[in-house]
This record gives structure tokens, sequence and C-alpha cells, in this order.
């Protein structure tokens, strides 16, 4: 296939970048119905993973779970092409789980790949977007190579860490947007001097070994579950073979190794400018910072299955090639391996997230949207959730319809853009459970639950792909409306309890009281229902186990939901002015003008901005309102 | 917004007569009739003369409440305004109470925000209403600022780091859990958590102290009759009766009043005398003296200093089983027969203090006294720190520590990190009310500076 051409100098929207927030963004506006072209500097990195092989993890497993029920093809994608799954936090209660999986890079790309080819109304052209040509406050066309134009209505732009990149590796300085890449440069200043403002985050990645010359035999092995559970709905097994992962430890000698030559480093010797994350920093970093700690866990993980490279995860690096070989050295099972690739530190520009709106629009010009590490974001997750809400956004907008915002109590995806939309983003901003205040309501269990809805409201998925999914809530919601119905006489409750080792009844329960109970399990009880056991499949019961056993928090939780909706629904005109009410406080104006909040409960979520603020803006909106009635 | 009911005080605040204690929004009628004991009905616009009790069953006050009903109001809700008598700890008492029942304290200027968003307030009158919104937020800032100094706020600091601490390595255990580092144990966090409630216990005040609070510190005058007792009694009332509400004895032989010296409220009585007498009756008289002076938290045992005082006199003043005993010689406008000195070292009395009850001497001498023995006495403490805690704020403690019980109850069921970080949060997050602090806000950057986590 000819990579250069493109069919039409015309399009509905224009995805620039072909990682997981483009990918996402043209398969849906696609599905939606509308014509999509992408502009990737190279296509061999559709849906490439420059840092750790792996899709998911803590709170990440539970965004890609809600961008799979929102018709996204991460999940599938991830399903098809994975090495080895893991449920994170199984120990824990199961609000907190988490899917993860190491993922065959190649094929995660090919299958990606595969998936935009296949999609009806979507191009890919290998091109660099050297230009946003705007008329009127509103975008016009994108230009290519620095000279011929592509008209759209909507452009989204997602750019990675391209925009500015510069890579360090010791004393060294590449410009490069990641390894063996040129930096994107043209667009990004193009932005600056259209007014938007960009700042500067850095994020690093640890080398990759050679997989021949890694003596396995002296590491630990992690194998992934038995039964992997897939991350998309609609996938309904996985039989593939799992690899193995292996974890070692760093030492005293690497870290006296790291400390000698720290001014080498060029986090400490201010080389770097950019901000990095916190939770995820360099080894250096955690050796300086934690010197008290004796050893660091590296987790070995193949990045592939054919694959010769083992990615280090623990070690990101920016130290000299010198010292990165004498650091591998020393390290248990790693004396005789070979670097394929060095670690590096890589600085990149940002557009400070307090540009866009909700709906990743952009506030300074029309029909444009930013999604990914662009927003000050990390990790392929994240991307790709900003991604799909850009396409689903930038179509809906088309269509003439209002744009989907799921509120904080309604996805993880939610809790990811109202951050970006109301907070400082002064590091890579990275999802965590912690971040979400509802977090018994954002679970992986129950994604498609809170999100499928929107998938056949907006047609971002095919009838006969979420048939089986809505089929399924309700075999759950039904067989939950008969626990609660079914009553189990004393008799046979004490007989039940009494083989899990439970506190006797003194009289007859519902069967949905039962399962409350911590130790009461569904398989178990199942065998003592009257009207005999459910019909439904594993995952089912799974589901309706959780709803049951949290229902007393997941109702409190939704109570506490309810009073901030309402703030939620309270918008505030985007001309509000605040500098000119002089009863707010300077701090709370200087937030808001900044920010524009969209609603009230936006502009509650700001830093600084106090009850008598919002209080003060409720009566300024009123008064406003009364003006407009006459 | 603007749904919850409001309580506020609407008389200016201070120690006065009458205090004006107001209720706004859905719930007020349903608020106020659960307050009022013998409640039957709530007619717009008329007075109805009420007993408040508290959820004990303990009355707190009479009342006059009149009920009105939205829209015709203030501020377009149902209003409920009671009237109660003046005292602070009474009005604290009857706010405390309406929060018991779900109102919540109103924010600065809610009452008037809530007048104009009902329409019950010209637009042209906008902008003053966002300035007094903002006026009372710094008024009540400053205020609070100034309560959050010295023992007190660091008290509450401290108790915020604990809960943050404990709060981080719960949630290590959750979105770290794949790293090696610690996580919270279910024996630590007990232990933090129970150090935290008996702090917050503390700083609330005991029941006991609570209780003594509503009902002021109780002060005996005691002594042979015709010491002029009453003489002091009245001379301490003096200035007071003007301020403060008359509650009439519950003891026909003593008598009782409120006055309050430098904040604190007491409760003075005068007992009926103790008589110098051999008569059985007065035998007895002497006995219930006594036993009303055993009761008391302080007690000033006065002696007619005109004249030599008899045996039996400083017999009685020794025998006096008391904590603090104090001597008060009066009558020293006509020229004193006995010295301070020679009183104290016959009776062994704390202090002994010589004032006139006709002329007002010594009674300066004699306040600071009392007051000095408050602040010294383990009630006075309580008091003290109570008095620098404002409703709100005790209000807001009182929900860290109900938050925190649950807690401790989850770890004892086995309720798993994600449930115990639910209460830990809402504790925290009462407490921040106080400080301003937000520790959701704080949590992933504690995490990230004091943990090594991150691969």
């Amino acid at each position: 296939m000819d990579n250069t051409a493109f069919k039409k100098n015309k399009y509905d929207i224009l995805v620039v970048g072909g990682g997981h927030a483009g990918c996402e963004a043209a398969l849906v506006a696609s599905r939606m119905g509308f014509s999509v072209l992408v502009i990737t500097m190279t296509i061999n990195d559709i849906a490439g993973m420059p840092c750790n092989p792996a899709i998911g993890g803590l709170a990440k497993g539970q965004l890609v779970r809600e961008i799979d029920a929102l018709g996204g093809e991460m999940g599938r994608v991830i399903d098809e092409t994975g090495i080895q799954f893991k449920m994170l936090n199984k120990s824990k209660g199961p609000a907190v789980w988490s899917p993860r999986a190491q993922a065959d890079k190649k094929t995660y790309h090919e299958r990606m790949l595969k998936a935009l080819r296949e999609q009806r109304g979507l191009d890919i052209v290998e091109a660099e977007a050297t230009g946003i040509i705007v008329e009127s406050g509103r975008v016009v066309s994108v230009e290519i190579n620095g000279g011929e134009k592509i008209s759209a209505e909507r452009v989204i732009l997602a750019l990675g860490t391209f925009p500015n990149g510069l890579m360090h590796i010791g004393e060294k300085k590449i410009p490069g947007g990641r390894r063996g890449e040129p930096p994107a440069r043209g667009l990004t200043n193009q932005l600056a001097s259209m007014g938007f403002e960009k700042r500067r985050l850095k994020t690093g990645t640890p080398p990759r070994l050679k997989k021949e010359t890694v003596d396995f035999s002296k590491c630990e092995p992690q194998p992934g579950d038995h039964n992997p559970s897939p991350f998309s709905f609609r996938t309904t097994g996985i039989d593939r073979e799992q690899i193995l992962c292996y974890v070692t430890h760093t030492n005293k000698f690497v870290h006296e190794l790291i400390t000698r030559n720290i001014d080498r480093a060029p986090i400490y010797s201010g080389q770097i400018e950019g901000t990095g994350p916190r939770y995820c920093p360099s080894i250096e970093d955690k050796v300086v910072r934690f010197s008290e700690k004796e050893r660091h866990q590296l987790f070995l993980e193949p990045e592939g299955l054919e694959s010769e490279e083992i990615y280090v995860n623990g070690l990101a690096t920016s130290l000299p090639v010198d010292i990165q070989e004498e650091m591998i050295k020393h390290i248990r099972g790693l004396e005789d391996a070979s670097i394929v690739k060095y670690g590096y530190a890589i600085e990149y520009d940002f557009f400070p997230p307090h540009q866009i709106y909700s709906s990743l629009e952009s506030k300074r010009v029309k029909g444009l949207y930013f999604a990914g590490q662009v927003n000050g974001t990390s990790g392929y997750e994240e991307a790709a959730a900003q991604g799909i809400m850009a396409g689903i956004n930038a179509s809906l907008a088309l269509r003439g319809e209002s744009p989907l915002i799921l509120r904080r109590n309604q996805a993880y995806i939610g809790v990811l853009i109202d951050d970006l939309v109301t907070k400082d983003i002064d590091e890579p901003y990275r999802m965590f459970t912690s971040r979400a205040e509802y977090r018994l309501l954002l679970r992986q269990d129950n994604a498609d639950e809170r999100l499928l809805k929107y998938a056949v409201r907006y047609g971002l998925l095919p009838k006969e792909q979420w048939k089986e999914g809505i089929k399924r809530r309700k075999r759950v919601i039904r067989a939950g409306i008969r626990l609660s119905g079914e009553t189990i006489t004393k008799d046979i409750c004490n007989k039940a309890l009494k083989e899990v080792g439970g506190k006797e009844v003194g009289e007859a329960k519902r069967a949905g009281d039962l399962l409350s109970r911590p130790e009461v399990e569904l398989s178990m009880l199942e065998k003592y229902l009257p009207d005999g056991p459910l019909k439904l499949s594993g995952r089912e019961k799974r589901s309706l186990e959780i709803r049951a056993k949290y229902s007393g928090y997941i109702k409190r939780q939704g109570k506490m939901a309810e009073r901030f909706i309402k703030m939620d629904m309270m918008k505030i005109p985007q001309n509000f002015s605040y500098m000119d009410i002089g009863a707010l406080s300077m701090e709370a104006r200087e937030k808001m003008e900044k920010f524009k909040p969209e609603t009230l409960g936006q502009a509650s979520r700001l830093a600084g901005v106090r009850a008598a603020d919002l209080s003060i803006i409720m009566v300024m909106l009123e008064k406003g309102r009364k003006e407009k009635r006459g | 917004m603007g749904e919850k009911t409001i309580v506020a005080l609407g008389t200016p605040p201070g120690e006065s007569a009458i205090a004006v204690v107001r209720l706004s929004g859905g719930e007020a009628v349903a608020i106020a009739d659960r307050m009022m004991d013998g409640a039957k009905s709530w007619e717009s616009h008329q007075t109805h003369k009420r007993i408040i009790k508290d959820h004990n069953g303990e009355a707190v006050d009479d009342v006059i409440a009149v009920v009105m009903r939205g829209p015709n109001s203030y501020t377009g809700e149902d209003i409920v305004e009671i009237s109660c008598h003046g005292s602070m700890h009474i009005v604290s008492a009857v706010i405390e109470e309406a929060m018991w029942l779900g109102a919540v304290v109103a924010p600065p200027g809610e009452f008037t925000k809530r007048a104009f968003l009902n329409g019950k307030i010209d637009l042209a009158q906008a902008e003053a209403v966002a300035d007094l919104i903002s006026s009372e937020t710094k008024l009540q800032r400053s205020v609070a600022l100034k309560h959050l100094t010295g023992g007190l706020s660091k008290r509450v600091r401290k108790i915020e780091e604990k809960l943050l601490t404990q709060l981080s390595l719960v949630e290590i255990s959750i979105d770290f859990s794949t790293e090696e580092i610690e996580t919270y144990s279910n024996g630590e966090l007990t232990e933090a958590s129970r150090w935290i409630r008996k702090e917050l216990e503390e700083l609330i005040g005991s029941k006991v102290a609570g209780r003594k609070l509503r009902n002021g510190i109780k002060i005996t005058l005691s002594g042979p009759r015709n010491a002029g007792k009453s003489s002091i009694y009245n001379m301490l009332l003096g200035e007071e009766r003007a301020i403060v509400s008359h509650i009439p004895g519950t003891t026909r032989d003593i008598l009782r009043e409120r006055i309050h010296i430098n904040g604190f409220t007491y409760y003075l009585e005068d007992t009926a005398g103790i008589a110098e007498a051999e008569s059985e009756i007065e035998a007895k008289g002497i006995s219930v003296g006594i036993e009303a002076a055993a009761a008391a938290d302080m007690v000033l045992f006065v002696i007619d200093g005109s004249v030599e005082p008899g045996e039996r006199v400083y017999e009685l003043a020794e025998r006096l089983n008391i904590k603090r005993k104090m001597i008060v010689i009066n009558k020293k406008d006509l020229g004193l027969k006995v010295g301070r000195k020679e009183v104290q070292k016959i009776t062994g009395a704390d202090s002994v203090i010589e004032v006139s009850a006709l002329t007002s001497e010594g009674f300066d001498e004699l306040r600071k006294w009392i007051y000095s023995n408050t602040v010294s006495l383990e009630i006075g403490k309580i008091v003290k720190e109570k008095i620098a805690i404002n409703l709100r704020q005790a209000v807001a403690l009182k929900r860290t520590m109900e938050a925190l019980g649950r807690m401790e109850e989850g770890v004892s069921a086995g309720q798993p990190a994600e449930i115990l970080s639910i209460e830990l949060r809402e504790a925290a997050a009462a407490c921040g009310e106080i400080t301003g602090r937000s520790i959701s806000d704080d949590l992933l950057g504690n995490i990230f500076s004091k943990f090594c986590v991150g691969k």
C-alpha cells in the first residue's frame, strides 16, 4: 500500500498523530460516520510503545475498560496481542482490581494498524503536519510537509512527545520525539505564536537488553494469571500461551556508582529544565532521594514473543552510556547482558490544558482539539482515553450536538479530563485510583454498565457488538432482583453459612442479604437457592457479587455524588467577567480567569476558590439571568 | 447548594438577654419540631412558646419560636426564628441541636444570598449581596484564625498529619501495590485512630464538661448567718443583672443565678445560710449548706469581719470538705476586727479576701480570684479550649471522630483498604473544614515525597 497517498484534500476530521490518542480518535470518528485522515510521521509507529510494553495496570486498567465500553479499540487489541495477563490488586476488594497485560509491541502495532486500515472512511498519510490554518477563529485546514493543505472542520492534535522533543543521554542532547525520530517543531512553534501557552515536561525510559544475554535463572519468575480476564467486553476468552516476566534488584554497588556519577545525570546537572513525574522517578532520582533503601525492584519484561528485547522496568535513566553499561553489569542476572538501546530522558512541550474545554476543544481556536500527551498527561491509556473523547466530541460537534462530558462519578475518563481542566499540571499527569473520589462506583467490572449506553446512543459501536453487552447487564440486574426477592429458610441459611464458617442466623433470610456478607460467595450460595442456580457466566456472577457486597458504600458514594452533580449542572458562561467582581477574593479571580470554568462544579474544584467565592458567583449568575429576562 | 437547611445566630454575638437563632430551608420546620418538645402546631407568623430539649432529652431552654413559611419570608424559604436566652452556651446548645438534626451552619451571607436567589431582594442590590458575602467571610476567617493560633491549631494540625500519613499508607496499598514499600497495618491504623479520637474528645470536651458549660460552673456561697452572704451574692450579680437570665432555683432553700466573668458562665448559689446555733433544726440547715458546698466547683465562705468570729465559725470553715476554699471577710467598711493572715492560718483556706458588699471594695479582686481559679481547675481548661473552638469547628471535629469510629469498626470487621479509605477521607475532609487544608489534594504529593514509589 502506498503510505503517502490520501484520496482527497478535504476530510471531515483530521487527526494529527498516530499514537494511542490518535488511533482511538480516528477510529471512533469514522465509526460515527465521518471521513477521517490520520497524519503521522511514520506509519511504522502507529500505536507504538516507546516506553514499557504493557497496557493497563492500576487505575489504567479501568481506563482501558472504559475506552472499550465506549467502543474503543485498545481493549480488543491488547486482548488479541497480550502475552501475559494479570489482574492486579486481587488481594484487595474488587473495586480496585485492575487488569494489566504485557503487550507484544510489534503485533500490537500491526493489529491496531489493521483496524485503522480496515475502517471505512479512514485514511492514513505519512507526513509531517507543519501548520494549522485558522480563519476567523476556526480551524480550516492543516498544512503538511510545509506545502499542501488539507481542509477539515475539525482537527485533533495528538502529537505525543514530539513537540520540540529533546532527548538526553548523559551529556549528550539529541533533538527528537523518541528514539530515532525527528521532533515536530513547526507546528508547536506556530501554535505558540497563535497565543497558545506551552510549557515543558520531562519523562524517561530505561535501557533495553538483548534477551539471550540475560540469565533469567538468577531472577525470580513472575507468571501471569491462570485464567486471564479480557479487557474488552467483546472478547469471549483468552487462551493464548503466556510468557513469564522476571524480577531482579539493584544493589549497593549500583547505588554507589550512581551517587559517584550523579553530576553526569542531566536531571542533576541542570541540563534538563522540564519537570519529570514524581511517580515514575529515574533510578538516579530514587537513589538520591531515598538513599536509605538498599535495593530497588526491577521487572524484566519481554517486548514481545519474537522480540529480542527485554525492557528493564524500574531502571529509567538518563545517565551516560558508560554508566548504564556499568550499572547493568553489576545487577544480578544481567552480568553478561548487552544493552540494545540505552535509556534516555526526553523533554517536550505540552499545552497546559486550562486552554481546553472539557470537550477537549481548545478555547482559543474553534474546531481544534487537543488529546494525549500534548495536554500534559503520561501513559498510553490516558492518551487513548482523551483520544476517544476528542473523536466523539469532534463528531458530535459536526452533527450539531452538544459534547459528551463524562462526570467524575461516571468514569475515570471523567476524572482525568476534569482534573486536566481544573488543575495546574506541574508534572506528567497519570491516573491513580486515589484521584477518584467515587472509587467504588468506578470499577473495572462495571465499565460497560456505566458507559455502554453512550456507545449505543451515539452509534459508537455496531449493534451486533453492543447487543450482547446489554443483554449481559440485563441478566445481572434481573438476577439481582431475583436474589433480593428470594427467601431462604433459616435451616438452609445455616447450612450454607456453616459451609463457610459464617455466624448462624435466627430466621429466614433473603438471598441478597446473605450475599452481602463478606464470607458468602455466590458460587456457594447458588446451591441453596430455592428456585435453582442463576443462569449467569462467571463474569456476570462476579459483577452481581460485587454489587451485593459493596451495596451500602455504593449507595453512600452515590448520594455524595448527587450533591456535586447539582453544582456541575450550573453552567457559567465563558464570557463571565471575574475581574469585575470586587467581592471575589483576588486568588479566586485569577484562578477563574485562567481556567474559565464551564460549571460551578468545576469552579469549586479550582485550588484557592472558596465556598464564599462560589456563593458570590451564584449571585452574579442570577443577576445576569434576571437582567436577560428583563 | 441552596437546599440544605441552614442555621445561624441572628442577633449580634456575645452575651445578651435574648438571642435569636434562625433556621431557613425546606427542613426548618421539621427540625424545629423535633427540637421542641410538646410542639403541636406550627401556624405561620404566630409565636409558639416551647421548651428545647437536646437529643439526650435534657432541657436546654424555654424559648419563643416563630415560623414563617415560604415564600412569605425573608429568604423565600421556610424560616423558624427561635428566641432563646442570650447566654453563649445556650445559643451554642440550640444551634448544635439544630445541626444534630441535619441543619448546617449558614455560610457567610447565606441568608441574604438565598433571599436574592429567591427574588426577595431586588436586582440592583446584587453587588451589595456579593459584598456582604465577601465581608462576612473575611470577618469569619479572621475570627477563625484567631481561634486557630497556639495550642489548638498545633493539635489540629498534628491530627491532620496523622490522618494524612495513615491515608497515604492505605492508598499506597491500593495504588502502588506492586511495589516493595511499606503500607498500612491494621494495628497501627487503629492505634493512630484511637490516639486521634482521644485527642479530639479532649478538644471537644467531655460530656460532663459539656453539661457544665450549659449549666455553668457552680459557686456556692456558704457561711454563718448575718455575715452578709446575700449582699455579696447581690453584689456579684449587681451589674450582671441587666444581661443575665434569671433561672429559678430548683431547691427552695437555694437561690441560683447565672453570672459571667471573663466569658465563663457560673451558677451562683446562695445557700440558706449555716446557722451558728445548736438547735436541731438549725443543725439540719448546717448539713444542707455543707452538702451544697461539697457539690460546688468552688466555695466562698463568708464571715463577718466587723466582729470577732467565734470558735464555731472557724470550726465550720475548717470542716468544709472542698477542693478550693476561699474565705471572704465582709464588712470591711465597718472596720475589721480580724486580719487576713490570721483567718488563713486558722482555717487553712486557699486564700482570704477582704471586701465590703456595701462599698464594693475588693470585688474586682474577688472576680479575678474566681476567674483564675476557674482556669486552673480541670473544668476550666476544657472550658477554655471549648471556647476557643467555635461551634462549626466542634461539629467538624465531631464528624472526624465519627468517621474514625466507623473506620475502626471496619478494621475489626476485616474491611478492605478502599473501604477504610472512605472513612479516613471523610475524617480528613471534616478536619480540613477547620484548617482550610484539603488532604485529598495533598495526598499524592505526600506519597511521592515520602515514599519511594514508581518504576
